[in-house]
């Protein structure tokens, strides 16, 4: 099947991979820090603003009755991606940090008491630690990580150690940001139901990629963005167990999200509204609800087994260049290869490499403690996707022969 | 690779080859300057003599445009008095900022593109940040600004 996959296909629908950097096509690897968009879904946010633009909920006018019908039909169709269960689970945010703040401040917040923990990974994104270290310095609790292995597989036996009856949240990146690695999230989260502590998976670098099912995985929290999905920053979710949902009050108030308000007591709206107060990004939603149509039109199935062997194919490319030190060698990853060149700082190969067009990130990735563990201060990373092409990584790796040449 | 002229052959030069590179035994002055978040780390030792640079030693792990900045600031600093430098390093900002190189200063001009390079310029200010911190007795200095 996949030899059928190709890829010129596809690129020619995002009118970005036309562009020349530097004189040279661009060679967008930078996928895990923001996707390229679709025509699709241009189209779909420019058509809000020039054919309907008004507000949702609240208007009986046809504009408004068609931007409402756009705005929940993006619900409908994430949901059905991402097999929530129920429409109502999925609370609309502005991404993956706004969900899991979301939860820390509504959920963990009024629950956590001094000595409780929170147990985390070494592999998270600053997003998936910064907020629980913030609630728990309100509370007395502690943040805590669970270690990973060189390759950088989670140490998952010592992740259920860690699993005390002090732990009384768990979060847990699906795809790691900065090494690929795929976590057994839904081996995890029956861990974690068997001690009674609810899990939060950070899927932000996992939709892109994988078939996420919500139901197979048995999470409590899932938080994504649409930014990385294809789709308009400044869109994501939170979706959450029901029980969770009722239980945790609304952390903005406003409009949108009531259901009568008097200065005697206000009455909140149902979730998801409940946590979406004022005007949203409606033309972002209108636009990610397209992303998701145009990714269910590939077939993530088939997206996945591409990625798999250009990663295949990008590792083996990337180990034939003298002095190269590959971050992350899990035995299941996504298509995300952090990297060294002996010699040659990481900001120096990315503003190298641009000039020959090439677009990777470099930096810590905003996961200090994973730069930690490998003990260096910044990697370079190629992330891909599938519009990414083996012609591509041979421009890429050419490129890095000419950097280490000039610096090294 | 025809180098973007950024790398152009005197910065790449100073960064295989840094000019008074290594520790200062006896140094009267001393700082780190630490971007921790790109991961630049440089440490700069001077020795002082009736308020002249009579000695300069650099060393570290860093970009090679922190490494020839910090070895062309070296090259040009030596023998300079200590409170002589405001001029120069006011002229080395606004060559960053664009502005045609001041005759004074030497080959630091050769840093001149990074005006087209805003993420890399605390790269360059990095060296001068350090050496204005071993100056003021401070021990420890970053150019790092911008939240990441």
């Amino acid at each position: 099947m996949s030899g059928a996959f190709d890829p010129e296909l596809w690129r020619r629908d995002f009118p970005v991979l036309k562009r020349q950097v530097h004189g040279k096509p661009l060679v967008y690897f930078d996928n895990a820090n923001t996707a390229q968009k679709p025509q699709v879904v241009i189209d779909a946010v420019e058509g809000y603003y020039r054919d309907y633009t008004a507000n949702v909920a609240r208007a009986v006018h046809s504009l408004g009755e068609q931007a409402t019908a756009a705005y929940e039909g993006a619900r409908d169709k994430l949901a059905r991606f991402l097999n929530a269960g129920s429409r109502d689970q999925l609370v609309f945010t502005s991404g993956t940090t706004q969900a899991i703040n979301l939860v820390a401040y509504s959920y963990a917040l009024p629950r956590l008491q001094p000595g409780d923990e929170i147990l985390v990974t070494q592999m998270e994104h600053h997003a998936n630690i910064v907020p629980w270290q913030l609630v728990a310095a309100r509370t007395g609790a502690t943040v805590k990580a669970a270690p990973i292995t060189p390759e950088g597989e989670l140490m998952l036996d010592r992740f259920e150690a860690m699993l005390t009856p002090a732990v009384k949240l768990a979060a847990v990146a699906h795809v790691s940001n900065v090494i690929g690695t795929v976590n057994p999230v839904a081996q995890i989260a029956r861990l974690c139901r068997s001690r009674g502590v609810p899990l939060l998976v950070d899927g932000s670098q996992a939709c892109p990629h994988q078939r996420v099912d919500l139901q197979a995985i048995g999470c409590d929290f899932y938080a994504m963005t649409g930014h990385k999905l294809f789709g308009p920053t400044g869109t994501g979710a939170l979706w959450a167990r029901r029980e969770h949902l009722q239980a945790m009050p609304p952390f903005f108030g406003g409009g949108e999200m009531i259901r009568t308000v008097s200065f005697d007591g206000t009455v909140f709206a149902d979730p998801p509204h409940k946590f979406e107060a004022g005007t949203p990004n409606i033309a972002g939603f209108i636009g990610l609800g397209a992303a998701v149509d145009y990714i269910e039109g590939i077939g993530l199935e088939r997206i996945q087994a591409y990625e798999s062997e250009l990663l295949a194919y990008a590792t083996d490319a990337l180990l034939g260049v003298p002095g190269l030190r590959l971050f992350g060698r899990a035995a299941h990853k996504a298509a995300v290869l952090s990297f060294l060149v002996e010699g040659v700082h990481a900001h120096d190969l990315a503003t190298l490499l641009d000039h020959e067009g090439v677009a990777v990130r470099s930096g810590h990735h905003c996961a200090h403690p994973l730069m930690q563990f490998f003990g260096v201060p910044a990697t370079a990373r190629a992330s891909l996707a599938f519009y990414n092409t083996r012609e591509e990584v041979d421009a890429f790796v050419r490129a890095l022969d000419k950097v280490r040449k000039l610096l090294a | 690779m025809s180098a973007p002229a950024l790398y152009r052959d005197i910065v790449l030069e100073h960064h295989r080859a840094p000019r008074n590179h290594g520790a200062l035994a006896g140094h009267t002055h001393a700082a780190d300057g630490v971007n921790a978040l790109c991961g630049d780390s440089l440490r700069l030792e001077l020795r002082l003599d009736a308020g002249r640079i009579a000695e300069y030693r650099f060393r570290g792990e860093c970009c090679a445009i922190c490494t020839a900045t910090a070895s062309l600031l070296g090259e040009r600093v030596l023998g300079l008095d200590a409170a002589a430098l405001a001029p120069l390093q006011q002229a080395f900002e606004a060559l960053l900022r664009g502005e045609a190189a001041a005759p004074g200063l030497g080959g630091l001009a050769a840093l001149g593109e990074l005006a087209r390079y805003p993420a890399r310029r605390k790269c360059a200010q990095l060296a001068w940040a350090t050496l204005s911190a071993a100056l003021a007795g401070q021990a420890r200095t970053t150019t790092e600004k911008d939240p990441a």
